[in-house]
């Protein structure tokens, strides 16, 4: 294999893939990237068995050939060198010899042979969105996954291609994240799945702000498959969390007794400031709502308190209930409306977070003991 | 002033309780525990039968064939507990600062009544109230008990344990390195049966030989080579825990017979998660950290724990998690013996956060 490709190619290529590059040594071949070097174009995977990711650059390649090697290392090297071209060629022993300018590097690679083959897919369902929209769909859901790891169903993001929407749910069982987008979805296409909290942030990562992804779901593997016009090609293969998801549905409240319309920036900054005076015993903020006005109380004993004032639109009965900050803030931050409604009943019931779109956080109160 | 702490250890406290409430058993080696017929495992043996090589935590069926004679009795936490607290009020009528250990001994700080001239004058002065204390528990109680007196915790729990039943011994600062010379490295505080097997692999034996140890001892046992070093010498800064502040909240069942039985193992994770969970609310407390811990038949026993986020107090999470730990690492993967969940990390929330499940 011999091939030149530019600097900035090589590095977007190694970006896309490397993060999924094992640091396990009981599998030495999954420190490695394979390369595989075809006509005009040389293409990367990396995988860590869980999730593997391959994408494609252009090259100019004299040579056809495929090899592994150390990703992390290439990677450093890459990023040091100064000129904007590179030329590799590789030996039949897997030898890669780099020559960038007046640098000269032999790094020893692994057999092509050796890496983990890409899984096949057979009978999968199939849907297409705009890439833009499912980074938006993950950025409003991601922060609620589990990390409680004794949940395994929870620690992933739950996906439903049902009745023309997209679906995408993700919960920890004390605050439920939901949004959905319509797209045609073939009756033969419909499904449900759960995507591994590592996968989503590896799509947060990659998804971009043009062009489509098309998602394929096999038995229990799903495939991102990001392209469009002048943009990195990249493929993302996860295995599916096994299990069946809560029924999610019976969480979100039918109806609540106050929709109270918010500032979302002004709550935040306000949340923000309540939130320094919370500690690990008293992680909870008082949100109380009298005529026209929110009032925020943080209160730690150890520490001291806090007390923030809104002016806000509320003509309903005095109403007090108590959440853990950083639940709120999470989704807040994930929003980018100008207005927020929360809708409330009473202490003990779930709050609701909604906007203008398709938007919906249920967030479990904190009872004060 | 000079620091002063006692060590009380009651002489074989349950079974000289069973002595004591039942004439007939005096003179006779008692062993309080499960009967050799059965499962279970010794609790306590009196005088009378550690002669014969019974010990506490051995199966009854080996202690059955070591003592053929010995006299079983079922154990009453209850009625021991109870002769606990009396032993407490006693020894809290001494003025002394006191951290019970377990049922049977405790931690006495005396410093702030024995003054001397220097700390072994004070070490000294403290011998006629240790004197008092014990005869006080032998008349009022009918038990008797052994004390050790020295500068620190270390040395007087080796000092209570040099002569007993019924011992009184002193170790001065002055003899204080003599004194641990001969002794095996193993009376030091945190030095188990591994790190005993360490040092043996380098011919240390004795406390004397860890004392003379040129080497660093850190490349044996780690971060806790100074302190064993100190430890050597006599020197032991650990203040008394006082307070009632509960570090963990237990459970374990020995089952009748090894089982691997799913339905009777969740059925004892559930009860053992109940309980724990009402101990939890009596205290208003919730625990982040929960651990399993299983036995085999061939005495193998593991522990493993997880810690989440979110504390928990509620008999279902605590028996959720159990139930994961147990699952992630296929423990129960030939019959139990013993089966155990504890809470600990516990947290006393302002709030609770609750759930929707």
């Amino acid at each position: 294999m011999k091939l030149t490709i530019a600097r900035e190619q090589l590095i977007n290529g190694l970006q896309a893939v490397q993060n999924v590059v094992g640091s396990r040594t009981t599998l030495p071949i999954l420190s490695n990237v394979l390369l595989q070097a075809e006509q005009g174009r040389l293409g990367l995977t990396a995988t860590d068995l869980d999730v593997s990711i391959a994408c494609g650059v252009e090259a100019k390649v004299e040579k056809v050939g495929v090899t592994t090697l150390p990703a992390r290392r290439l990677f450093s090297i890459v990023r040091e060198l100064g000129t904007p071209e590179i030329e590799l060629e590789v030996d039949e022993k897997n030898v890669c010899s780099l020559t960038a300018g007046a640098s000269f590097f032999k790094v020893n690679g692994l057999p092509a042979e050796d890496f983990p083959p890409r899984p096949g897919f057979a009978d999968s369902k199939r849907v297409a969105l705009p890439q833009d929209k499912v980074k938006g769909m993950l950025r409003r859901t991601a922060f609620a996954v589990s990390n409680d790891e004794a949940r395994y169903v929870l620690n992933g993001l739950f996906f439903s291609l049902r009745e023309h929407k997209v679906t995408l749910v993700a919960t920890d069982g004390r605050r439920l994240a939901l949004t959905d987008e319509e797209v045609d979805i073939g009756a033969e296409n419909q499904t449900e799945f759960i995507v591994p909290a590592k996968t989503v942030a590896e799509l947060s990562r990659l998804l971009q702000d043009k062009g489509e992804v098309e998602i394929s779901v096999g038995d229990n593997q799903v495939a991102f498959d990001m392209r469009g016009e002048g943009l990195l090609n990249i493929l993302a293969i996860s295995k599916l969390v096994e299990g069946t998801y809560p029924n999610y549905q019976q969480v979100i409240p039918r109806e609540s007794k106050e929709r109270i319309p918010l500032v979302r920036e002004e709550l935040v900054q306000a949340l923000r400031r309540a939130e320094l005076m919370t500690s690990e015993k008293s992680n909870s903020v008082k949100l109380s709502f009298t005529r026209n006005t929110l009032a925020i109380t943080a209160n730690a004993p150890e520490i001291g308190e806090a007390r923030e004032t809104l002016a806000i639109n509320y003509k309903g009965p005095d109403l007090a209930v108590a959440f853990n900050p950083s639940f709120l803030l999470d989704a807040l931050k994930a929003l980018d409306n100008d207005e927020v409604f929360l809708e409330l009943s009473d202490e003990l019931s779930p709050g609701v977070l909604k906007v203008n779109g398709p938007f919906l956080y249920v967030i479990m109160p904190m009872r004060m003991n | 002033m000079y620091r002063v702490i006692a060590h009380l250890d009651m002489d074989a406290f349950f079974a000289s309780i069973e002595q004591r409430d039942d004439p007939a058993l005096r003179g006779k080696p008692v062993i309080v525990g499960a009967p050799p017929t059965q499962r279970g495992v010794v609790c306590a043996a009196s005088y009378e039968a550690r002669k014969f090589g019974v010990r506490s935590a051995m199966p009854s069926a080996t202690a059955g064939r070591l003592c053929p004679k010995g006299v079983f009795v079922r154990p009453r936490m209850d009625r021991y507990k109870e002769e606990s607290g009396f032993i407490l009020k006693i020894m809290a009528d001494t003025g002394a600062v006191i951290e019970p250990m377990s049922i049977d001994e405790a931690y006495l700080d005396l410093s702030a009544r024995c003054h001397g001239e220097d700390a072994d004058a004070s070490l000294l002065s403290c011998v006629p109230i240790a004197r008092q204390l014990k005869e006080r528990i032998r008349s009022e109680r009918g038990l008797t008990a052994t004390v050790g007196i020295a500068s620190n915790k270390l040395l007087a729990k080796i000092a209570s344990d040099f002569e007993k039943p019924d011992g009184l011994t002193v170790v001065s600062e002055r003899d204080k390195v003599q004194f641990l010379r001969p002794l095996p490295a193993r009376v030091l505080y945190g030095v188990g049966r591994v790190t005993e097997q360490v040092l043996l692999r380098v011919g240390i034996r004795t406390v004397g030989d860890l004392q003379d140890y040129s080497g660093d001892l850190r490349a044996l046992v780690g971060s806790f080579g100074p302190k064993l070093k100190q430890f050597a010498v006599g020197e032991d800064d650990r203040p008394l825990e006082l307070g009632d502040e509960v570090k963990s909240i237990s459970g374990e069942e020995t089952f009748l017979q090894d089982t691997e039985d799913r339905g009777v193992l969740r059925a004892c994770l559930r009860e053992q998660a109940a309980e724990i969970a009402a101990k939890l609310k009596r205290r208003r407390l919730a625990a982040h950290t929960i651990q399993v811990k299983v036995r085999y038949g061939d005495f193998t026993t593991l522990t493993r724990q997880l810690t989440v986020e979110e504390p928990v107090s509620e008999p279902k999470d605590i028996y959720r998690l159990a139930c994961f730990l147990l699952g992630r690492q296929r423990l129960v993967s030939r019959p139990l013996r013993l089966l155990g969940l504890s809470a600990s990390n516990l947290r006393e929330p302002t709030a609770q956060q609750l759930t929707f499940w």
